[in-house]
Parts: C-alpha cells; structure tokens; sequence
C-alpha cells in the first residue's frame, strides 16, 4: 500500500511516513495539501477499488500536476469503462484538463479502439480534434486505419488538417491520392492546401 | 534595412509540425525571424535564454498546454513582455477568455489567412524590429 508523508503538527520541519489502508488513501485525496492529495493518488496504484474515486478526483481536481498524477494512476486500468470516463473530458472547457485527458487516453490501446466510432462521429468538432490528437499519440495498429477514415469524411477542415499532421509520419505514396482528395473538398483553407502540399513531394519522392 | 536594424524575432509554439512550417513558412517569407517549440515547456525553456519579439502559441499542446505556457512566459522567470497571439481549433469563447487572462494580446482560431497574419504580426512587433 502506498506510502503518504505526513506532517507533524507544529513541527513543519519535520515528516514521518505511514504506512496507509487503501480507504486511507482514498481518503487523502481530498486532503487540502497538494503534496499529500499527489501521494495519495500515486500510492493507489494497484487498487481497483479506488478507480471511482480516482475519476471523480480528475474532475475535481484543480493542481494539474496531481491531476497528471492522477490521471497516471487511473489509465493504468485500460478498460472501456475507464475510458469512457476520460473521453468526457475531452470536450471540457479547461484546456489543461482536455489535453491531460488526450494524453492518459492515448496511454490505452486495449480499450480505445471501442470508443472510436463514436468520438469521431461526435457532433462537436473540437471533440474530433481532441481525438485526433488521442490517435497521434497511440500505439495501436489500427490508428492510420482511422486517421486515414477522419481525414476522408470529416466534414471540417480543422479535424482533417489536424488528422492528416499526425497521419504524415505513417504516411507513404499510397496516401497521396488521399491527401490530395482531402485538398480538393476544402479548396478555401489556406492551411490544409499548404500542408497537403508540403507533404506530397515527401510521400511521392518528388522532394 | 540598415545595419542597426534587426529582424523581429518569432517563437512559433505548437506540436503540429504542420502548422510550424506553415507558420514559419509565412513568417520567413515576410522578413521576420522565426523559431519553433514543439511544446510549452520547450518553449519556456527556450525564451529563458533568448529575447522574442513575439510568441504565437497554441493552446491544446502536450506536457504543457497553451495557457499554462503564457502564464509562465509572462512570470517572473521569463518575464517577457512581448506580444502573444493564441491560435487554436477550439472556438469557444471561454478558450478566448482565457487567453486573453492569462496575458495573451489576442486570440485567433485556426486557420489563420497568410496575409492577416502577416498584418497581425507586423502590427504587433512594431517597434521592436523590422521585417526585411
């Protein structure tokens, strides 16, 4: 079980450690020093039953380098119900807490090739650009599967320009006519033309 | 330009490599000297030890997000008071808001036309440097 620092009180220079119960730490991580809230959830390591209690910390929260730490704990259990909890997140309106959930979904590729279908066919764009950026970062094989599909029916320019960025180092001539296609439907973005025509000469040995 | 002119100095910060060499693209061809970050700590670091005239920054980035970068470009650490334009895909107006709070000069979604934001950089680093 994990171990958590602790004050004594009128003595702050100095610090014993227990030995605490997983209910301890699952205690301790509404506790109102950060350093003790952080130990607490890297101590529940291992503890299934804390997982509820880990994801209700995500939301509630508010030091982002607990939250990571947090959210480092939790994604350890690579599971679509754990998952699913995190993808909410993804539309947040904090940007800190959005990006720390992309980058502890990204650490799950037993579990978030089922959340796929729906997270790319949200209605929010900004959600499919989140996702996106979920798929940069996992390792799975099936990940240039669906970057190839985000950039062929995306309707928005901002989720396929996003889509093909991290499609460029899987990329190869066989994804040129994608590209090229994906150019051809949004002939007024500036920035997706630029890109696909940055990247073709890479891809097709014209460079 | 004269030999006590010096370009201005553009820190592009955004994990896609794609929007860095846009950017840069843009920017270069304009006059203006440009660096990338691929994150906001990288970018922190960078500006520790070097004077930009300008950050144009991302919000949504690995390790260390867009807002959390400008607050600490603008702490005491960094202390830089140079013009910071956020650019992101996220269009709310909260994103905006928080931008604007955190020490941000103005906040634009992408993508950005070439030409405005060339006009927007120009606009902001006068002064500071002359584009070639």
């Amino acid at each position: 079980m994990g171990l958590v620092r602790k004050k004594i009180t009128g003595q702050p220079e100095q610090i014993t450690w227990e030995r605490l119960s997983a209910d301890a730490l699952r205690a301790l991580l509404g506790d109102p020093d950060p350093d003790v809230r952080r130990e607490a959830a890297l101590g529940l390591e291992g503890v299934e039953e804390a997982v509820p209690d880990l994801l209700t910390r995500v939301i509630l929260e508010t030091e982002p380098n607990i939250r990571d730490s947090v959210l480092t704990t939790v994604s350890a259990y690579d599971t679509e119900a754990v998952a699913g909890a995190l993808a909410v997140h993804l539309a947040s309106d904090d940007a800190a807490l959005r990006t720390a959930a992309a980058e502890a979904l990204a650490r799950m590729p037993r579990s978030m090739p089922a959340l796929l279908p729906s997270l790319v066919a949200a209605p929010d764009h900004d959600v499919r650009v989140m996702t996106v950026m979920v798929l940069a970062d996992l390792i799975h094989p099936d990940t240039g599967y669906w970057l190839t599909r985000v950039i062929r029916d995306d309707p928005h320019p901002n989720v396929v320009t996003a889509a093909i960025d991290a499609l460029l180092p899987l990329a190869t001539a066989e994804h040129a006519p994608l590209l090229e296609a994906a150019a051809r439907r949004f002939p007024d973005d500036p920035f997706l033309r630029f890109t696909v025509q940055a990247a073709l000469p890479g891809l097709t040995g014209t460079a | 330009m004269t030999a006590t002119e010096t370009p201005p100095r553009v820190l592009i910060v955004d994990d896609a490599a794609t929007v860095r060499m846009y950017h840069r693209t843009l920017l270069t061809g304009a006059g203006f000297e440009v660096d990338e970050s691929v994150n906001g700590l990288e970018a922190v670091e960078v500006a520790m030890s070097a004077s930009y005239d300008l950050f144009l920054v991302d919000v949504n980035m690995p390790k260390m997000n867009g807002y959390i970068c400008v607050e600490a470009l603008r702490s005491g650490a960094v202390g830089s008071d140079a013009p910071v334009v956020m650019i992101s895909t996220e269009d709310r107006q909260r994103d905006a808001d928080r931008a604007y709070a955190v020490g941000a000069n103005l906040y634009l979604g992408k993508p950005v036309a070439g030409e405005r934001l060339i006009r927007i950089a120009t606009m902001l680093t006068a002064g500071r440097g002359t584009p070639e």
